[in-house]
C-alpha cells in the first residue's frame, strides 16, 4: 500500500500542472556524480568543520543576542539606516529598550516598524531587507525567517525575535561576504560549492550548480544574491538534519516509506 | 472514482469560461497595463477569504506553474490556466468548508486530501495543519490549503520517480534526498 494516489493526480494538478522548479532535479542528474562519497561512509555530509563561523549549524543562532553592530556595510542588507536620535525622537529614552536586545536593534524595530503595531509583519519585513543590488528579498526568504524567529506564533515577529532575525542576518551577511571572493554582489555555483564545502557539506559541484540555477535572479548576473543564499545554506541545514535524523547507521543512504519521506519535508521545510 | 467527486459536483467549471470575460478580469488585475500579471498584481487580486493578504508563496507557486517563458509573470494565454486552476481549487475548498467560515479543519482537511487518493496517517494531519496554517488557527485557509496540496502534490511526484516498483518505499543517497526536498523549497 502506498498510500499516495494511485495514477491519479489531485483535481488541479490534473490539467498539465508544468511545475517550474521540478524538472531540473532528475534522478539521473543526482545519481551520477559523487561516486561512494570516497571511503568515508558518512562522507561529513552536513558536519560542519571545526572552527567555521557557522559550526554548529545555525538553526536558531543562539549567538544572536550578542550582537549590537548596527547593520550597513557594502552588502547593505537593509533599506535605510536609522537615524540616531535623529528622526525617531520620538522614541522613549534608551530605558524602554526590553532586557537582552541592543540599542540598535531596539532602533531598528523602530523604523522596520512602519504603523507602530510593535510587530513586524511579512510586508514590514519585505521592505526593510535588500540585496546588495537594492533589490527587495524574496518574500520566500521573508517568510522563513519570520518562521523562524516569530517567537509569538502569529505569522509576525516581536522586538525579541527581530532583533535575533538581526543577529542571524549579520552572521549571514559577513558569510556571504566572505564566499563571494570576486566581489560580485553574487555568489556563483563556484563559490556556493566552496562555502559549503568550508561549512562541512559533501555535496557535488553539480548538485550545488542546480541549486544556482534554481534561486539565481532572472536575467542578473549569474548567482544567487543574499536572500537566497540564507535561504538555501538555512534549508539544506534543516533538510540535513531531516536526513541525518534517518541515517541512524550514518552509512549516507536511507530507505524511506512514503509517509515518513513527506513528514520529513513537510517538518524540515522551514 | 471518490476523487472525481467534488469536481464532477460542479460542472460549469468544466467548461472554459468566456474569452470576453476573461480578458476583463486580466487587465483589472494587470494593473500596470503590462501585458503580464506579476506576483503582486495577483496577489493583489486575490482573496483568501480572510482579511489578510493572500500567501505570497502560494502566488508564486502558481505563476510559476502557468510561466513558460520563465518571466516572472503570466500573459493573457496563461492566466486562463491560473483562473481555470484557482477556480477549481475555490470550488474543492469551499465543499470541504461547510460551514464557510474560510478555514477548514484537520477533519475536513483529511477528507478532502483522502478525497484526492491519499492514504496517510491523522499524525501527519496535524503535522500538516501545523506546518501550512499560516494565521495560527488551527485550521487553514483558502492560500494555505493550496500551498498544503501543491507542497504534498510536489513530493509525491518526486517519491514516485524514486519508487520504481511502487511499494511505497524508496531508497537514496544523502544528495539525492536533497534534491527531492529541495523540490518544494
Amino acid at each position: 500500500m502506498q498510500g499516495y494516489p494511485a495514477g491519479v493526480h489531485p483535481p488541479p494538478g490534473a490539467h498539465g500542472a508544468h511545475y517550474g522548479g521540478g524538472s531540473q532535479y532528475r534522478p539521473a542528474a543526482a545519481a551520477a556524480p559523487y561516486g561512494g562519497a570516497g571511503g568515508a561512509p558518512y562522507g561529513g555530509y552536513g558536519s560542519p568543520a571545526q572552527g567555521v563561523p557557522y559550526g554548529q549549524g545555525p538553526r536558531g543562532p543562539s549567538a544572536a543576542y550578542a550582537g549590537g553592530q548596527a547593520p550597513g556595510g557594502p552588502y547593505g542588507g537593509y533599506g535605510a539606516q536609522p537615524q540616531p536620535g535623529g528622526a525617531y525622537g520620538h522614541q522613549g529614552p534608551a530605558g524602554n529598550i526590553p532586557p537582552g536586545v541592543s540599542p540598535e536593534a531596539f532602533q531598528w524595530f523602530q523604523t522596520v516598524d512602519t504603523d507602530h503595531s510593535g510587530f513586524i509583519t511579512l510586508k514590514e519585513l519585505r521592505q526593510a531587507l535588500v540585496n546588495s543590488n537594492w533589490s527587495a528579498f524574496s518574500d520566500e526568504t521573508c517568510l522563513m525567517m519570520i518562521n523562524m524567529f516569530d517567537r509569538t506564533r502569529t505569522g509576525r515577529m516581536d522586538v525579541f525575535g527581530f532583533s535575533a532575525l538581526l543577529g542571524f542576518m549579520q552572521q549571514w551577511r559577513a558569510l556571504f561576504q566572505q564566499y563571494d571572493r570576486d566581489r560580485s554582489g553574487t555568489i556563483n555555483g563556484n563559490e556556493l560549492h566552496q562555502a559549503l564545502a568550508q561549512m562541512g557539506y559533501n555535496l557535488s559541484p553539480q548538485f550545488t550548480e542546480t541549486l544556482v540555477g534554481r534561486f539565481a535572479v532572472r536575467g542578473g548576473r549569474p548567482g544567487i544574491q543574499l536572500d537566497r543564499f540564507i535561504q538555501v545554506c538555512t534549508q539544506l541545514q534543516s533538510m540535513t538534519q531531516a536526513f541525518r535524523e534517518r541515517d541512524q547507521s550514518m552509512t549516507g543512504n536511507v530507505r524511506l516509506s512514503y509517509e515518513d519521506f513527506l513528514s520529513g519535508a513537510v517538518q524540515r521545510l522551514m | 472514482m471518490a476523487y472525481h467527486s467534488p469536481y464532477r459536483a460542479a460542472p460549469h467549471i468544466n467548461a472554459p469560461p468566456d474569452q470576453g470575460f476573461l480578458w476583463n478580469i486580466f487587465q483589472k488585475v494587470d494593473m500596470d497595463r503590462s501585458g503580464v500579471i506579476s506576483d503582486s498584481e495577483l496577489q493583489q487580486a486575490l482573496s483568501n477569504g480572510t482579511w489578510t493578504p493572500f500567501n505570497p508563496v502560494t502566488v508564486r507557486s502558481i505563476i510559476s506553474m502557468f510561466d513558460r517563458e520563465n518571466k516572472g509573470g503570466v500573459n493573457f494565454n496563461e492566466f486562463a490556466g491560473v483562473w481555470k486552476y484557482i477556480t477549481d481549487w475555490q470550488n474543492i475548498f469551499r465543499n470541504y468548508d461547510r460551514d464557510n467560515s474560510g478555514f477548514i479543519d484537520k477533519n475536513e482537511l483529511k477528507q478532502a486530501l483522502t478525497g484526492f487518493g491519499y492514504r496517510l496517517s491523522d499524525q501527519f494531519y496535524g503535522t500538516l495543519i501545523e506546518k501550512f496554517d499560516r494565521q495560527r488557527k488551527g485550521q487553514v485557509a483558502f492560500d494555505d490549503f493550496i500551498q498544503c496540496c501543491i507542497v504534498l502534490q510536489r513530493l509525491t511526484d518526486v517519491f514516485r520517480r524514486y519508487d520504481t516498483d511502487q511499494d511505497g518505499w524508496i531508497q537514496v543517497s544523502y544528495e539525492q534526498y536533497l534534491s527531492m526536498v529541495f523540490n518544494v523549497v
